[in-house]
């Protein structure tokens, strides 16, 4: 069993809509975050990835199963949509009990299973009442609680985290986590970005249907040439070590930070610039700390995405 | 959280065998059919006609009972024209059945957007809509066919073997009448409530398209002065059959063949409109 999600030039379009062209992808397990603007194909990625629409063109397999066998896919897939949709009248037991049963259990290991899940999203006082009667944030638990309820090796999450306080959120970050511990693959959806950014091991950035950068963050924010990279220098002479810097080459722009114990450096060659740093420490200018300013979700997403936005 | 004291491990267990999957949706979908009393009390009304020819078929096995009523011994006759009679009343309130329970097996879930949930599980489009239709099938086969057979049965055991292997052919056409007529309803109610998302007007649709259809088919045969008119009418090409399988002498300008081939083309487009449908996600373009 190949242990990776493979999108092989994969399109797709909706007559003559593009959700997705040309994407090129290979998934590792852990935290994958897709990022990117409302209609960026965040979504129709998702959906193509569990087979619940077809692609145009290209191939998809999930751990070595073509997304086209659901009766194979869906023993190791969950699946949390974006939409607050419940079937009528249902309890949220029975929410997670009937798709258990649709997912082929049988009817004892089911209750057992959907009580784990109802327990792992700490729902188990409200499990008994209709879904309908739910808060916002209660109808995304108890979503995120079919989705992991059969323990998938891979769960897709379409914006999990919306609606819901910060106390719930950083539960369900905790066991996002735990389930990329475990070797999971979780991939999630989300334009709350500073979240994305703590919780990733990897993003993908999406735009107008294409994958624009994909990867460790890190690594991203390296390879976006056009944009010097950012670095915050704290020290006790910011001004003199400011002159030093600018007699490299790699120095192009700095600024005193703010409180006066500090200088935002711009580079374009960042490991050059951290060579120099040290002769410069050497030389005894007392620095406390460096710190990339720019190499988060956040400066990357305006980097590559926030210019197209406002071009659009 | 109780998450940190786990480990990862796929479900292990048994599966229940795909072919069986489909019942789910049979027992929630008909649970919640009979959380309605009205749906209730029609149903169990749907047993006082085949009550009714219970007494018959007593009755006509008791001669010395009717003399005592002064009634002629041959009042009742028990043959294909009563079956088909039998047939006529429950296709009737089979019909009326479905105009009640019908619309409301899918428009639920596509008002709700909650097909993407039954997709993503091992559960494909036609595992959905079989679940869906077995529904009414079941339903449908409890008010015709089944008591059907069994006062059939009855007759049987009454009449002795000769009358039975003389007539074991209505049997044939009770259950084959029956399951023409329980496809054409299923699958016309499930189009129409999975295109009409609203459940009251897919229940109105659905006698709009038996009573219009009778209608416009009397129209185009005065119009244009020819019996083809009828193929726009279901419940005339279902007769049309009927009297084929009953061998039933009836007044019919269309004779059964043509009238199943018409059934047929009908319940194809119903299922082509339901499969365009039923999908994880609707492209509204």
């Amino acid at each position: 069993m190949n242990d990776r999600i493979i999108f092989e030039d994969v399109s797709k379009f909706y007559g003559e809509i593009l959700g997705v062209n040309r994407v090129n992808l290979s998934i590792p397990p852990g935290i994958t975050s897709l990022v990117g603007p409302n209609g960026s194909g965040k979504t129709t990625l998702m959906n193509l990835m569990t087979g619940l629409v077809k692609p145009s063109r290209g191939r998809i397999e999930v751990l070595g199963y073509p997304t086209d066998d659901p009766e194979n896919l869906f023993k190791f897939v969950g699946y949390s949509t974006q939409f607050d949709a419940f079937p009528k009248g249902l309890t949220g037991f029975q929410f997670i009990y009937s798709y258990l049963c649709l997912s082929g259990m049988p009817l004892q290991d089911a209750e057992r299973t959907a009580w784990q899940a109802i327990e792992r999203v700490t729902m188990v006082d409200a499990a008994s009442r209709k879904v309908a009667a739910y808060s916002k944030g209660m109808r995304q638990r108890i979503r995120l609680a079919q989705a992991l309820a059969h323990n998938p090796k891979v769960l897709v999450l379409d914006e999990p985290l919306n609606g819901l306080d910060p106390l719930a959120r950083s539960e369900m970050i905790a066991l996002f986590r735990a389930s990329a511990a475990q070797g999971c693959y979780v991939i999630i959806s989300s334009h709350i970005l500073h979240e994305v950014d703590v919780i990733s091991d990897q993003v993908i950035l999406l735009s107008n249907g294409y994958v624009v950068a994909e990867g460790q963050i890190q690594t991203v924010r390296s390879e976006i040439q056009e944009h010097p990279t950012q670095i915050l220098v704290r020290c006790d002479r910011p001004r003199e070590l400011a002159a030093k810097l600018f007699e490299s080459e790699y120095t192009i722009e700095a600024s005193i930070h703010n409180d006066g114990r500090g200088l935002l450096l711009k580079t374009r060659d960042a490991d050059r610039f951290y060579l120099a740093m040290n002769q410069l420490a050497l030389n005894g200018i007392q620095i406390e700390s460096i710190a990339p300013a720019d190499d988060d979700v956040l400066s990357v997403y305006e980097y590559l995405i926030g210019n197209e936005e406002v071009v659009r | 959280m109780a998450v940190y004291r786990r480990n990862y491990r796929p479900y292990s267990g048994t599966l229940t065998p795909p072919w069986s999957r489909f019942l789910v949706l049979f027992r929630y979908s008909r649970r919640n059919l009979f959380r309605s009393k009205i749906q209730t009390g029609f149903f169990v009304l749907c047993f006082f006609y085949p009550l009714a020819c219970l007494v018959m078929i007593y009755l006509a096995h008791s001669a010395s009972f009717l003399a005592k009523l002064g009634l002629p011994s041959q009042l009742i006759s028990i043959d294909n024209m009563f079956f088909f009679r039998y047939m006529s009343v429950q296709g009737a309130l089979a019909f009326l059945m479905t105009a009640f329970a019908g619309p409301g097996l899918i428009s639920p879930d596509l008002a709700n957007g909650a097909l993407p949930l039954y997709f993503c599980r091992p559960f494909s489009r036609a595992e959905y809509v079989l679940g869906k239709s077995s529904v009414l099938g079941i339903l449908l086969s409890q008010i015709t066919w089944v008591p059907g057979v069994i006062l059939f049965t009855i007759q049987a055991s009454f009449a002795g073997t000769t009358w039975t292997w003389d007539n074991l052919w209505i049997a044939g056409s009770l259950v084959v009448g029956s399951l023409i007529w329980i496809a054409i309803l299923s699958l016309l109610a499930m189009a129409l409530s999975a295109w009409v998302k609203w459940r009251i007007v897919a229940g109105a649709s659905l006698l709009a398209l038996m009573f219009f259809g009778a209608g416009f088919a009397q129209a185009i045969n005065a119009v244009m002065h020819t019996d083809s008119g009828h193929f726009v009418d279901v419940a005339y090409l279902t007769a049309a059959v009927w009297i084929g399988l009953f061998k039933v002498d009836a007044e019919n300008s269309i004779t059964a063949f043509p009238a199943l081939i018409a059934l047929l083309v009908y319940c194809s487009i119903c299922l082509w409109l339901l499969m365009r449908k039923v999908r994880a996600y609707e492209v509204i373009r």
